[in-house]
């Protein structure tokens, strides 16, 4: 029902809005990063969504980017090593936390008043480090990873799934194919680089039109800069219903963690109405889905909201 | 004390002690180890070595675990994806940390008076060192080595250790870039529960490939005390050099660890006695260790 609104304002052309940075945000509120900060705060991460809902998002996106049983996994030789040294539970752990993620972001809509109108989008991301493509095992391990993330979400009762930040077309086709088995709308974002291709060096025009063929109802471009989001957003635009949200600032990687670790520093260079120039770009380019990437917050969200609609 | 004189120490069979965890004792002080808090909290880092200095260790090792140019730049896509996307200067960070993180542990020594202290630069393996199959190219790494190597020896360590190595070929690396550079380089490979490596190679084969690397010594470190008793028992009858052991206690939980009460400093001390039966010499505290176990380790194994 709620899926099917939203469908019906982006078939007719009209501008809709999505929220912004989340994991960025959980930083910004001063939480500490461990298992998203879903059990130590979780009324941030309710709040955050609150505050987005608040901000005039149409679509909310759960708390769930790089929440994956392997993003566990790859910390230790295998899952008996893993058992053997780890904390207990671990191999349910990302499941149990998606659980949470999603129930915060549904109490989010029901303190807003807003369930029914606005849906949550089920957020997957790649099955390695969002930049480095060159990390993605076989399709087939990828499949499968993707196949048990939608799964997962899909058992929280999310409105739809959106691959998001995917790298190389790979996996891409694998996660297309995970996604369609399960009868859910599908939304698939792409990370382009600043010579024109994914993030990986592949083509860019290829893997949106992939992704459309492959069911998808709107392809995004993100998880790059400003600029690079602007200057590769016309080559997907022509083809289907567009979103798009760039990251801001400079991401800082921790210095030992070799996962993403959503720490982006002078995010304070892009403010809301910086941001918003660029939405306006995207908007005469053709996306008709604008959002916030990482580093972004519910000012930017509703700033966007105010001069955009 | 120099070096020539911990090495008389070590050859002679008296017992070494290394200081216990540092990553978990800056989380166990409430802190998050996302930064090693090198710059943020440096007076923690400062307190965390004085506190094993004072609870009896030899040596002291760097608060700089996997801390390395590589470690940053595996979160990008390329150098130029680097520059675009991430906060200026990344990598060139990583010199000055080393510095700082050396400076600490000087400091530590100096604050307490103790110039008998030595300094090891914690070293890992270039790539996530309880993921075997992601070592690198062994043909490629030797100038990495010795570029970090350098850095190091620069700053002012007295010891390379290399530690939570999974598979000997990088640990033959790194001895031999620790050579180049001109300090003792001890190897600490991760044991698993059937006594192999974690990366699958038997003890014969460690020390095979290892004994004409001659390190200074060979220890055991990063594995729960019954996979380290496990991989010294086999390691023990076989190895002729100075051996020592560290072992972890609590449970790694990504990308924390979880203090456990399984192995309080007087139940960790009878494992280290029993190590040291075994033949091991080198002794110290691995994740999840603290000063009370080294200090306990310290009045009990000395005598």
């Amino acid at each position: 029902m709620t899926y099917q609104n939203l469908q019906e304002k982006l078939s007719s052309g009209s501008l809709l809005i999505l929220d912004g940075g989340i994991g960025t945000e959980v930083l910004r509120r001063g939480v500490r990063w461990r298992q998203h900060g879903i059990e130590d705060a979780p009324d941030v991460i309710r709040q955050i969504h609150i505050d987005y809902l608040n901000a005039g998002a149409d679509v909310i996106t759960s708390h769930t980017f790089n929440l994956t049983k392997r993003n566990f996994i790859n910390f230790f030789r295998d899952t008996e090593h893993m058992v053997e040294i780890g904390h207990g539970g671990l191999e349910t752990r990302a499941e149990e936390l998606c659980h949470q993620a999603i129930v915060l972001a549904k109490e989010a809509l029901e303190t807003t008043g807003k369930q029914g109108q606005v849906p949550i989008a089920g957020s997957i991301s790649p099955i390695q480090h969002l930049f480095r493509p060159d990390l993605a095992p076989s399709s087939e391990l990828c499949y499968e990873h993707h196949k048990e993330c939608v799964s997962v979400l899909k058992d929280c009762s999310v409105d739809f799934i959106f691959f998001e930040a995917m790298n190389n077309i790979s996996e891409l086709k694998a996660a297309l194919q995970a996604g369609k088995e399960s009868n859910l709308p599908l939304w698939v974002s792409l990370i382009p680089n600043h010579h024109g291709n994914l993030l990986g060096g592949e083509s860019l025009v290829e893997a949106a039109k992939l992704a459309r063929n492959g069911g998808v109802d709107v392809v995004f471009l993100s998880a790059a800069p400003l600029e690079v989001i602007t200057q590769n957003l016309p080559t997907i635009t022509n083809r289907g219903i567009t979103g798009a949200k760039a990251m801001i600032g400079k991401y800082n990687p921790p210095s030992w963690k070799p996962d993403f670790y959503p720490r982006f520093e002078q995010t304070d260079q892009s403010t809301p109405e910086a941001y918003a120039d660029f939405a306006r770009r995207w908007k005469d380019t053709g996306a008709t889905i604008i959002g916030g990437g990482s580093g972004t917050t519910p000012e930017h969200i509703a700033t966007l909201k105010s001069t955009l609609i | 004390m120099s070096y020539t004189d911990l090495k008389q120490k070590i050859d002679t069979g008296e017992v070494v002690l290394l200081d216990g965890g540092i990553g978990t004792e800056i989380l166990r002080h409430g802190y998050t180890w996302a930064s090693h808090q090198l710059k943020n909290e440096p007076k923690l880092n400062l307190e965390i070595h004085k506190d094993y200095i004072s609870a009896g260790a030899h040596v002291i090792t760097t608060n700089t675990f996997q801390l390395s140019r590589r470690s940053f730049r595996n979160h990008f896509a390329s150098d130029e994806h680097m520059a675009l996307q991430g906060v200026a200067n990344l990598t060139d960070r990583v010199g000055e940390l080393v510095n700082d993180s050396v400076q600490l542990a000087d400091n530590a020594r100096k604050a307490l008076g103790r110039d008998d202290v030595l300094i090891a630069a914690s070293i890992t393996t270039l790539e996530w060192c309880f993921r075997p199959d992601k070592t690198p190219d062994i043909e490629k790494i030797y100038d990495e080595y010795l570029a970090e190597l350098t850095e190091y020896s620069d700053a002012g360590t007295d010891i390379f250790l290399f530690e939570t190595f999974n598979s000997t070929p990088e640990a033959v690396v790194a001895i031999r870039a620790a050579r180049e550079v001109g300090k003792p380089g001890w190897i600490a490979l991760v044991p698993y529960k059937d006594g192999n490596l974690l990366g699958g190679e038997s003890m014969e084969q460690v020390v095979d490939a290892l004994g004409p690397e001659e390190p200074d010594v060979l220890l055991l470190n990063c594995a729960p005390p019954h996979h380290v008793t496990a991989g010294i028992e086999k390691l023990a009858p076989l190895w002729k050099g100075p051996l020592g052991v560290y072992a972890h206690v609590g449970k790694f939980n990504p990308p924390e660890w979880h203090f456990t009460n399984e192995y309080p400093p007087d139940k960790y001390l009878s494992e280290c006695k029993h190590w040291h039966d075994l033949g091991a010499t080198v002794i110290g505290g691995c994740c999840g260790t603290t000063p009370e176990h080294i200090a306990l380790i310290s009045s009990s194994l000395e005598d």
